[in-house]
């Protein structure tokens, strides 16, 4: 581990410094493992467990989790297809919209120490 | 005789009173006691209309207290000390003012019990809110508060007429269950419709949240639209055009939230998208959906504000709420992180989160009156909202790539507002029967049985296991500064730039014309010159010989053409 990030972590809060076994490709590999188990899990209860429905659509087995699964994905996908249509420059509206603006002025901390100084 | 005439008189006062208080202190401290003191004006009351009275030959009633008014009175009076107490840091007499006058107003209208009264608040909640808008005193704000206002105020105008025409029609102005049949009612739909962001009414929201000042947006995002639906429930339940306008408001919002970078943006396309969810209970109209409404405008309040609570501090320490700025700030702001999240999993509808046991109220309803494509729109728009509010917030601030920001964790009395509306997610998800017994009409309902959270896992982790796969394999789209067009285009950029063709065409025209006009004028004038100027033919001096050969010229062809 290099100096700096050891400085850096010794600055970060208790909790912080807890967490910080998320980082790197290995936890992340891992993260994404367990989700996929809890996944099976709870497909896997759909074998046990009758569940009461008021469509009969819902009685086929492992629809919810099939359906969240693709739904999620087309609606990322959609979006990036949107995006191509719709995306234009930060200034496009220009002076009439902050979207291009500093965002300091909306009262943030930085403002405030410069509003003290 | 209630102390006040109305829970509003305590915010007014308090707004009048408040920039006298000489120590910074002393005013917040004064501020936090109004929405606990107009809390006390009206929770105790039995049910009933206080402060009535003619004036005109017209009935009005300022303090309506039912179930109905008195739950919303409750959760915009929680909105309203929450956002004050989140603004502790906030020395700008403006803001604290005109929060006070905002939430007064709202609260003012959801107790009144005539139209013109509603009318009355209705447009105080433009004229107070605009100014948390223009608060950020830029060139940007000012336009986009502009626009807010001029929509706002429309929206105000439209209802004035609905009420006209609705006194003309019955001759009462009593705000109560109406039916679109009528142009009145119809413009008093169309008022409450554009303040609650129907499809294509919708961008004033988009434009102005994301505007605000970091805690004004707080403060916004929990009283105009929420009003609008307790209009809606007031006014239109049962309304069956309102299930399909509510069923496209919680889909199309999921797609822009999803490729939009300023955070705050995001959010306020996903409000949109809960308003959907209510605005389809109101439409379904039975108990149970109208219950759903209600308890989901409960929720959506405290977590929506929590949401923004969150990216609001994230933007004070950083100076920015944008998510390709931002990233791997839980290392900086680790509990402001637990907060987001704790928001995140409500408005997901998580079991044991509020969302869980408010917005399945909705769902239920519509399957249970057989409407299986509403029910299924609604299952889709939920994993909507897991894209935008449960997983890209709190992932692409907190998490993800690291931005490097190193900041101080959010003030405390940040930390503190949003724990309040934390406890109140998570204590409303564990306990829903506080909330339910609270709700307007007889329906009862029971949130956890084994189906409904097992179902409701699924959905949630089968899709958040998408979300997963998608950023493993690069193909989640990446967060970058942009502009992304919606409908406002329309009046922010094409009306504008085909007015201004328009006129330019006009111009040219005229200019053409006169152009044309001028010149041929000054041909004739030349001619006329030709013949009457000092060297024209017809200005010479003629000899009297000539003249006379001519007339005899002119008489003998007369002579030829008579005998002819």
């Amino acid at each position: 581990m290099t100096e700096t990030r050891k400085k850096d972590q010794a600055t970060m809060p208790l909790l912080a410094r807890l967490l910080l076994w998320t980082d790197g490709p290995r936890a992340i590999l891992g993260i994404i493992v367990v989700i996929g188990l809890i996944c099976a899990a709870l497909a896997g209860t759909d074998l046990l467990h009758h569940r009461h429905v008021n469509f009969d659509v819902e009685e086929t087995p492992f629809i919810y989790g099939l359906f969240g699964f693709v739904v999620y994905a087309v609606i990322v996908f959609l979006a990036k297809g949107l995006r191509r249509l719709i995306s234009r420059p930060e200034d496009y509206y220009g002076p009439h919209a902050t979207d291009s603006e500093s965002e300091f002025a909306a009262g943030t901390e930085q403002a405030q120490e410069t509003d003290h100084a | 005789m209630p102390e006040f005439l109305t829970p509003a008189l305590a915010y007014i006062g308090g707004a009048v009173f408040a920039p006298f208080i000489v120590s910074e202190r002393l005013r917040q401290i004064f501020m936090l006691t109004i929405p606990v003191l107009a809390l006390t004006v009206f929770w105790n009351l039995p049910e009933g209309t206080y402060a009535a009275f003619n004036y005109m030959n017209m009935h009005f009633g300022l303090l309506r207290v039912d179930k109905l008014s008195r739950i919303f009175g409750l959760i915009f009076s929680l909105a309203a000390f929450i956002s004050i107490l989140y603004a502790w840091h906030v020395k700008d007499k403006l803001q604290q003012i005109t929060t006070l006058l905002y939430a007064g107003a709202a609260i003012g209208a959801v107790f009144a019990a005539d139209l013109v009264t509603l009318f009355v608040f209705w447009e105080g909640t433009a004229l107070a809110s605009v100014f948390l808008i223009w608060a950020r005193r830029t060139p940007g704000a000012y336009h986009t508060g502009m626009r807010y206002l001029i929509i706002q105020i429309g929206s105000g105008v439209i209802l004035l007429t609905g009420v006209v025409l609705q006194y003309q029609a019955t001759g009462s102005l009593a705000f109560n269950a109406m039916k679109l049949e009528s142009s009145g009612t119809w413009a008093i739909f169309i008022a409450f419709g554009i303040k609650c962001a129907f499809p294509l009414l919708h961008n004033w929201l988009q434009d102005s949240y994301p505007a605000a000042t970091v805690t004004g947006a707080v403060t916004l995002s929990s009283f105009t639209t929420k009003l609008a639906i307790y209009a809606l429930a007031r006014g239109f339940p049962g309304t069956e055009l309102l299930i399909y306008i509510g069923a496209v408001m919680t889909l199309f919002p999921i797609f822009f939230a999803a490729i939009e970078n300023n955070l705050r943006r995001v959010l306020a396309y996903s409000i949109n998208n809960q308003l959907g969810f209510m605005v389809v209970g109101i439409g379904i109209g039975t108990p149970l959906a109208l219950n759903g409404t209600v308890a989901h405008a409960f929720c959506h309040i405290l977590y929506k504000s929590l949401l923004f609570m969150s990216v609001g501090a994230v933007m004070y320490r950083t100076g920015t709420s944008k998510a390709s700025e931002l990233g791997g700030l839980y290392k900086s702001m680790p509990l402001t992180m637990i907060f987001c999240v704790i928001g995140a999993l409500s408005i997901s509808a998580f079991p044991l989160f509020s969302g869980f046991v408010s917005k399945s109220l909705i769902l239920s309803a519509a399957a249970g009156q057989g409407q299986f494509w509403i029910w299924l729109v609604l299952v889709i728009a939920s994993v909507g909202v897991l894209e935008h509010s449960g997983i890209k917030i709190p992932f692409f601030t907190f998490f993800a790539h690291d931005s490097g920001k190193r900041v101080q964790e959010a003030p405390t009395h940040m930390l503190v507002a949003m724990g309040i509306a934390a406890f109140f997610c998570i204590g409303i998800g564990v306990y829903p029967q506080a909330l339910y017994a609270m709700l307007p009409y007889d329906a009862s309902y029971v949130p956890y049985t084994t189906s409904h959270v097992v179902t409701q896992l699924q959905l949630l982790f089968f899709a958040l296991f998408a979300f997963a796969l998608l950023m493993r394999f690069g193909l989640y789209p990446p967060e970058f500064r942009s502009t992304n067009l919606d409908f406002d285009w329309v009046y922010r950029r094409a009306l504008p730039s085909l007015t201004r063709r328009v006129a330019d065409l006009v111009e040219r025209t005229w200019h053409g014309v006169t152009r044309l006009a001028l010149y041929r004028l000054d041909r004739f004038l030349v001619l006329i010159y030709r013949a009457h100027g000092p060297q024209g033919p017809l200005a010479r001096t003629w000899p009297t010989g000539s003249m006379v050969l001519w007339i005899a010229v002119l008489l003998g062809m007369t002579l030829i053409l008579t005998y002819l």
